[in-house]
């Protein structure tokens, strides 16, 4: 398969880029921050796919790794003074590292055991941000995060946002498209098999969890300098559980799902929000239709009507 | 083509006066938690609100201007409360924003006032930081802090004539400031008290067997703390049994004097318990209370109203007075015109601190005891403790 995107997706990647760059020009401060958050939610749910939808293994606690992604940009930008260029770096190897540890564990588990201990570091990783108070600021939360001069605006930091998130996605494709990725593939249609061919199953199911935390850590990071602030339920499990539900609705065995699903999960959210305060209700609509009509999330519906509309039924 | 044109030139102008008149509003964006968990206190915050904004329109509106809110639900999250917040400023193009309720949401929504150079009026939040290490030209407080609390506690404490405290927090910020509050408190007004031992229980907790023993073991003769709402309902049932309530005299913040928890308790509010709340819909001690709490009771559907319409009324009445004495709705003329106003509330006269941007919002304290004829504890005597440091 390759590195090389099918031509129709680099088409639409290509459209998309082009468009997000373009929102600046529509002068919308109000369009600028919500594609800004979209941005960032949405490497949040791809990070999410390379352990879900490519090793085969479901996280509840992806939301640690992008706390301390947002929580070590914080601190070094701000309580160290640090330069970008040492504190975003060093978050996103603090993030992967955090995983390849938890990985250690949590890939000595499957299925459902694999899960809950992922959400058991998870809630460790969330007591410390709420209980190291001189560092984290506890449950006030770190507020205030330094942001460097270069990208302290909104349309620059807009557009920070969208070179990173792009180069972080262009990485994951060739990550996930890579021998790599193809064996976690393997791993996730038949453990025993790939076992039997040779492939260390916990090491590259490890490596795939250290993977996804590191680019939850970038994702955490700029959202920690978007909101000048990082806070404890970032770390807490309501937010492992929004990005899953990002990660199936927009389909978990597409690597544009999930980005999908992180857009249309936070623009429902959003619209929902100015209109009714009844959210998590519709919060359960959603989560019922995606578990009873579409198990295949958003990509796998759009699969569905154009196979129809191909096949002329 | 003549109809055509002076259709067009109709319309336009039709679309020039809507828009003129869209203009004409004042806007304040809202950010209570009016949902969930939180609409228990987000709800009667609103009411206060509206009632404020209601009044405000009936004498003309703001700068003679229509005063229009728009709520939004924080969720009592603060990244929630801080992308509400900036939706309300870059959509809605609000003028100010008002609310808040944890130490958390407030700073988050001081945050994004900060970075968007708008007034925002914390109406709940205690957080000592908001008005000391995170202050900034555009954020004013308008409900009490911790420090006050403190200092109230250490009065109490002089006057009862204790010596020995223990100290029984929450182990959160709000806890650790308003234990750091006391501390500052007893040492000003109370010298000669000791703590004979500080406890902290978790957030949320239920079970407070542990620290019910301790507290008896340690033969202190008072206890300071702020388990509030579910926190003190749990701790009260629970230490009743074993007499606690008997033996010492239980001091709190958290103000679980309000009705909310007095109502909600009943008959099993313990004796001995002296505890502060920003409003009692039954103490007329201040001029226009009466009022104010008839048309809030018309407003709830109630007699007993809830402590926390006060606030957000009050949070109201400061954009108000503030824009009429700046003249203008502009952020930096209206963050110098907060500073140091003087407004009247229905619970006293408020000024807001020039220095810090914190307004003097003083509390009622006193013991809470039975009442014949209700089956719920009132506060008797009321002793309003002002906001003072000095």
């Amino acid at each position: 398969m390759g590195w090389n995107m099918p031509r129709g997706v680099l088409f639409t990647c290509i459209v998309v880029l082009v468009a997000l760059a373009l929102i600046p020009m529509a002068d919308s401060r109000y369009l600028i921050d919500i594609s800004t958050e979209i941005m960032v939610y949405a490497l949040f749910a791809l990070s999410l796919n390379v352990i879900i939808g490519y090793s085969g293994n479901v996280s509840f606690g992806h939301a640690a790794y992008f706390a301390i992604g947002g929580y070590t940009n914080a601190i070094l930008l701000t309580t160290y003074e640090l330069p970008l260029i040492v504190a975003f770096p060093a978050a996103v190897l603090a993030s992967g590292l955090a995983a390849a540890f938890v990985a250690y564990f949590c890939t000595r588990l499957t299925d459902i055991y694999f899960a809950m201990l992922t959400l058991a570091f998870a809630m460790l990783v969330w007591a410390i941000a709420f209980k190291w108070r001189s560092v984290t600021g506890g449950d006030d939360g770190f507020v205030g995060v330094t942001v460097p001069e270069f990208i302290d605006g909104r349309v620059p930091f807009f557009y920070f946002t969208l070179i990173t998130v792009t180069l972080s996605t262009a990485v994951l494709w060739m990550i996930c498209h890579s021998a790599f990725g193809q064996t976690l593939v393997a791993v996730r249609e038949n453990i025993t098999r790939a076992g039997f061919i040779g492939v260390n199953t916990r090491l590259m199911r490890g490596a795939a969890f250290a993977v996804a935390g590191a680019f939850a850590g970038i994702a955490g990071a700029i959202f920690a300098m978007y909101n000048r602030g990082v806070y404890t339920e970032s770390a807490f499990w309501p937010e492992s559980a929004q990005v899953l539900i990002m990660t199936l609705l927009g389909g978990m065995y597409s690597f544009f799902g999930p980005a999908i699903g992180a857009a249309a999960l936070y623009l429902l959210e959003r619209f929902a929000n100015e209109y009714t305060e009844y959210w998590p209700t519709v919060l359960g609509v959603i989560l019922l239709v995606i578990v009873l009509v579409l198990p295949e999330g958003l990509v796998g519906l759009f699969k569905r009507v154009k196979a129809r509309m191909v096949g002329g039924r | 083509m003549r109809p055509t044109l002076r259709t067009t030139v109709a319309a336009a102008a039709l679309v020039a006066a809507s828009a003129s008149l869209a203009q004409a509003e004042i806007k304040i964006g809202v950010l209570y938690p009016i949902a969930g968990n939180g609409a228990v206190y987000g709800t009667p915050a609103m009411h206060g609100h509206n009632m404020g904004v209601d009044e405000v329109n009936a004498a003309g509106g703001i700068l003679g201007q229509k005063v229009v809110s728009f709520a939004r639900d924080t969720k009592l999250k603060p990244a929630a409360a801080a992308a509400a917040a900036k939706e309300l400023i870059t959509k809605e193009g609000v003028d100010v924003l008002i609310g808040g309720l944890s130490s958390a949401v407030g700073l988050a929504i001081s945050e994004v006032a900060r970075q968007e150079g708008i007034v925002y009026i914390a109406t709940i939040p205690k957080t000592i930081q908001m008005t000391t290490t995170k202050l900034h030209k555009h954020v004013f407080r308008t409900s009490s802090h911790t420090d006050f609390e403190g200092d109230a506690i250490g009065q109490i404490v002089n006057k009862l004539g204790k010596n020995k405290v223990c100290d029984i927090q929450l182990d959160y910020a709000y806890g650790h400031d308003l234990a750091a509050g006391i501390e500052k408190g007893l040492a000003k007004h109370a010298p000669n008290a000791k703590k004979v031992i500080d406890l902290r229980s978790k957030l949320g907790a239920t079970d407070y067997n542990a620290q019910i023993t301790q507290i008896l073991g340690s033969g202190c003769d008072v206890v300071t703390s702020v388990l509030w709402g579910s926190h003190f309902v749990n701790f009260a049932q629970q230490a009743k049994p074993f007499g606690l309530f008997d033996k010492v005299t239980y001091i709190s913040g958290g103000e679980i004097a309000s009705h909310e928890i007095a109502g909600k308790m009943g008959k099993d509010y313990p004796d001995n318990v002296i505890s502060n709340t920003y409003e009692l819909w039954y103490d007329h001690s201040f001029p226009g209370h009466e009022k104010f709490q008839a048309d809030l009771a018309k407003r709830s559907g109630k007699k007993e109203t809830a402590m926390w319409p006060v606030l957000s009324y009050t949070g109201v009445k400061f954009i108000a007075a503030a824009a009429a004495k700046s003249g203008s709705m502009d952020a930096d003329k209206l963050a110098a015109a907060l500073e140091g106003l003087t407004i009247d509330t229905p619970v006293g006269e408020r000024t807001i601190d020039p220095k810090t941007h914190q307004a003097n919002t003083g509390q009622f304290w006193g013991p809470m005891v039975k009442k014949d004829g209700v089956d719920y504890r009132v506060m008797n005597p009321v002793t309003f403790y002002p906001a003072t440091l000095d």
